[in-house]
C-alpha cells in the first residue's frame, strides 16, 4: 500500500508562497499528474514529496506514515528529472547499479537486476557506453531504468518527456503507460503538457498559482472543466471562450446566438470545444462570420472565423476547402456541450 | 593580399611574443649545461657539460635537501589544501545559509593583503611557537596562502555542475557525505586538478615566507637560488641548474595531466 497523502501543505520562500496551504491524497497505484503552467507550484509539489525541498508547514505522509523530517534516500521514492540526472563519469551499467549498490544489494544479484531492468528498457545492447555517447531518448531510458531497477514504492516524474523531440515523446508516453501498468506503483507525474497529462493519468490535478484548481479523471475535466482557466487549458486547440449576455434564454454576441439554460445575466463566457462544432451552409445557424483560417492538420482542418472581437475555431474535415475573408457558418453539433462561465471570477455557471 | 599582410602581421607578433617570453627560459637551459667561462657568451657554440648538476647537489650547496624541503612542504600543502578546499566550496556553492556571501567574500579578502605587510607577524609567531626554520611553519604558511585561492577556484567547478546528478544520488540513497565522493568530486575532478597543479606552483615557488622563515635545515629551492649569489659574484651557471631544477618538475606535471583541462566530466549528465 503506497498512498501518498499530502495534509494541508505549504511552501513558502521568505515571503513569497509558492504553494498555499492545501490537501490532496494519491492512491495506492494511481498515477497522478499534476498540470500546469510553469511557475505554478508543480514541480516544488513533487520536490516537497521527494525530500528535496523542505515544506514551510503540514504533514506529507507515505504507507501511513509522516515523513517530513525523513531524507530523500528513506522514502522509498524514484524519481526521474527532467534533464536526466545522469552520473556522467559512470557507464549505463553503473548508472542503473548505483542505488542498489547504495543499498548494498551483492553484486551477483545486483548484475542480474540490472539486467532484467535494462531488457525490459531496451538498453542492453548498451551498458558499457556513457550517458555522453546516447542520444537523448536512450538517456531518459537510462533514466528510467534507475528508477525502476530498486522497485520503490512510488516513482516521481518532473516532465521526463520535455526534453525529446515529438516523435519520440510519442513513443515514450506509450512506454511510461505500459511501465505503469506492468509495475503497478503509485506515479507522481509533472507536466505542463495536457496531452501528455489526458493520456497517461488517473487522475489530473490542475494547478494554477500554487493551487489546485480541479482534480479529477482526464475525463471529467475535459467534460466539466471547473473554471475558465482548465476551460482554456486542456484540449488541443483550446476550447472557444466567447464573452457575451444570456438575454430571454438565448447568449448573444457578435456572430453567436445560442440558446442556453440560464437566467438573464451579464459577463457570462460561452465555452464550446471545437470539435463540437461542424461546419454549415445554413445562413442562419447560430455562429457565423468570416473566414480568418484554415489549418491542416492531417486528420482534420482547424477553420477559424471572426466576427468582431469574436473568434471561434472549429474541427473540419480534412478536405475542406474554402477562401479567407468568405462568410462562414458553424453549428453545434448533435449533443454538443455548452459550458458556461462567470467573466469575472471565472467561476462555472453551468 | 590584405589578407595575407595581415596573417604575416599576426605571425610576426606572435613570434616576438613567444621570443620574449621564451628567451629568458632558453637562455637557463642553455646556461645551466655551460661551462662557467661560457655562461656570459650568448653563443650557442660552447661545450656542454653536467658538472653543473653535480656541484649544486654537493657541498656546499646541498641542492638536495632543498629539493626535499620543496617537494614536501608543496605536497603536503596540496594534500590538505585541496580537500579542504574542496569541501568548503562545495558548501559555498550549494548551502544556501546567512551570511553565506560575507564569509565567502572574508575569505577572499585574504588574498588582498600583500605578503609583506604580514611576514613579519608570521615570523614572531613561528619564534614565539619555536617552529622558525622548520617545514611545518612553511606547510601552515603555504596552507594559509592557497587554500582561499583554491576554494574560490574550486567553487567556480562546482557551480557549474548541475545539481540534478546530486539529487538524483540523494534520492537513490546516498547520503550528502556520499554524494560529494560519488558525485561531485568525479564531476569536478578536472577542475580539482587544475586547482591542486595551481596550488602546487604557487607552493613551490613561494620565496618570501620560506626566506623569512627558513635558515638552514628548511630552506626551498628558491630560496635556495640566492644562495648562488656569493662574494665571487653571481654564479649564473649553477643558479640555472638550479632553476631547471625547480622547472622541470612543473613543466612534466603539467604536460603529464593536461588531458585534464581540455575534457569537461560534466557531459551527459544532463540534456
Amino acid at each position: 500500500m503506497a498512498e501518498v497523502r499530502l495534509v494541508d501543505i505549504e511552501k513558502k520562500y521568505g515571503n513569497f508562497l509558492a504553494v498555499p496551504k492545501q490537501s490532496l491524497t494519491i492512491h495506492d497505484g494511481e498515477f497522478l499528474v499534476l498540470l500546469g503552467p510553469s511557475g505554478c507550484g508543480k514541480t516544488t509539489t513533487m520536490r516537497m514529496i521527494a525530500g528535496l525541498e523542505d515544506i514551510t508547514s503540514g504533514d506529507i505522509m507515505i504507507k501511513g506514515e509522516r515523513i517530513n523530517d525523513k531524507p530523500p534516500k528513506d522514502r522509498d521514492i524514484a524519481m526521474v528529472f527532467q534533464n536526466y540526472g545522469l552520473y556522467p563519469h559512470m557507464t549505463v551499467r553503473q548508472n542503473i547499479e548505483y542505488p542498489l549498490k547504495l543499498r548494498g544489494m551483492d553484486k551477483a544479484s545486483r548484475k542480474d537486476r540490472v539486467m532484467e531492468t535494462a531488457e525490459k528498457v531496451e538498453l542492453d545492447a548498451l551498458l558499457e557506453r556513457r550517458p555522453s555517447e546516447l542520444s537523448g531518448g536512450q538517456r531518459q531510458r537510462v533514466a528510467l531504468a534507475r528508477a525502476i531497477v530498486r522497485t520503490p514504492s512510488i516513482f516521481l516524474m518532473d516532465e521526463p518527456l520535455s526534453n525529446l523531440d515529438a516523435k519520440l515523446r510519442v513513443t515514450m508516453r506509450a512506454e511510461l503507460k505500459h511501465l505503469h501498468h506492468e509495475l503497478g506503483v503509485t506515479t507522481v507525474y509533472v507536466t505542463h503538457d495536457q496531452m501528455e497529462a489526458m493520456t497517461l493519468a488517473s487522475r489530473v490535478a490542475v494547478m494554477r498559482e500554487g493551487r489546485i484548481v480541479q482534480l479529477d479523471t482526464p475525463k471529467k475535466i475535459y467534460a466539466e472543466p471547473a473554471d475558465l482557466f482548465v476551460a482554456g487549458f486542456i484540449g488541443s486547440p483550446s476550447m472557444n471562450l466567447i464573452d457575451g449576455a444570456v438575454k430571454g434564454g438565448v447568449f448573444r454576441t457578435d456572430g453567436v446566438e445560442v440558446p442556453v439554460d440560464l437566467g438573464d445575466r451579464d459577463g457570462v463566457v460561452l465555452g464550446i470545444r471545437p470539435e463540437e462544432l461542424e461546419i454549415t451552409q445554413d445562413t442562419d445557424a447560430a455562429i457565423g462570420g468570416k473566414l480568418y483560417a484554415l489549418e491542416l492538420t492531417g486528420e482534420s482542418t482547424l477553420v477559424t472565423l471572426r466576427n468582431g472581437p469574436t473568434s471561434v475555431c472549429a474541427r473540419g474535415h480534412a478536405d475542406f476547402e474554402a477562401d479567407i475573408d468568405s462568410p462562414c457558418h458553424l453549428v453545434p453539433k448533435d449533443g454538443a456541450r455548452f459550458h458556461l462561465f462567470d467573466r469575472a471570477s471565472g467561476e462555472r455557471l453551468r | 593580399m590584405k589578407k595575407t599582410l595581415a596573417y604575416l602581421g599576426e605571425r610576426a607578433l606572435l613570434t616576438l611574443i613567444s621570443v620574449v617570453l621564451l628567451f629568458p627560459i632558453a637562455w637557463m637551459f642553455l646556461t645551466a649545461f655551460k661551462q662557467p667561462r661560457d655562461a656570459y657568451s650568448l653563443s650557442l657554440n660552447f661545450e656542454p657539460t653536467l658538472q653543473n648538476f653535480v656541484t649544486v647537489f654537493s657541498d656546499p650547496w646541498n641542492l638536495g635537501s632543498m629539493v626535499m624541503n620543496s617537494v614536501i612542504v608543496a605536497t603536503v600543502t596540496v594534500l590538505i589544501a585541496v580537500p579542504c578546499a574542496a569541501l568548503a566550496a562545495y558548501s559555498f556553492s550549494r548551502f544556501r545559509v546567512k551570511g553565506r556571501k560575507f564569509l565567502f567574500f572574508l575569505i577572499l579578502s585574504t588574498q588582498f593583503i600583500p605578503a609583506v605587510v604580514i611576514v613579519l607577524p608570521f615570523f614572531l609567531m613561528f619564534r614565539q611557537l619555536d617552529m622558525l626554520d622548520t617545514r611545518l611553519a612553511l606547510i601552515i604558511v603555504n596552507l594559509a596562502i592557497v587554500t582561499p585561492f583554491v576554494i574560490w577556484m574550486i567553487k567556480g567547478f562546482i557551480d557549474a555542475i548541475p545539481t540534478d546528478s546530486e539529487e538524483a544520488a540523494m534520492i537513490d540513497g546516498a547520503s550528502r557525505l556520499r554524494v560529494i565522493k560519488d558525485i561531485v568530486m568525479p564531476m569536478a575532478a578536472p577542475g580539482i586538478m587544475t586547482s591542486s597543479i595551481f596550488c602546487f606552483i604557487l607552493t613551490w615557488n613561494e620565496f618570501l615566507f620560506a626566506l623569512i622563515l627558513s635558515r638552514r635545515d628548511a630552506v626551498t629551492l628558491p630560496v635556495g637560488l640566492v644562495s648562488f649569489r656569493t662574494e665571487r659574484g653571481d654564479l649564473w651557471e649553477l643558479m640555472s641548474a638550479a632553476g631547471v631544477m625547480i622547472t622541470v618538475p612543473i613543466f612534466i606535471m603539467a604536460l603529464f595531466i593536461q588531458k585534464h583541462f581540455t575534457r569537461g566530466m560534466t557531459a551527459g549528465a544532463v540534456k
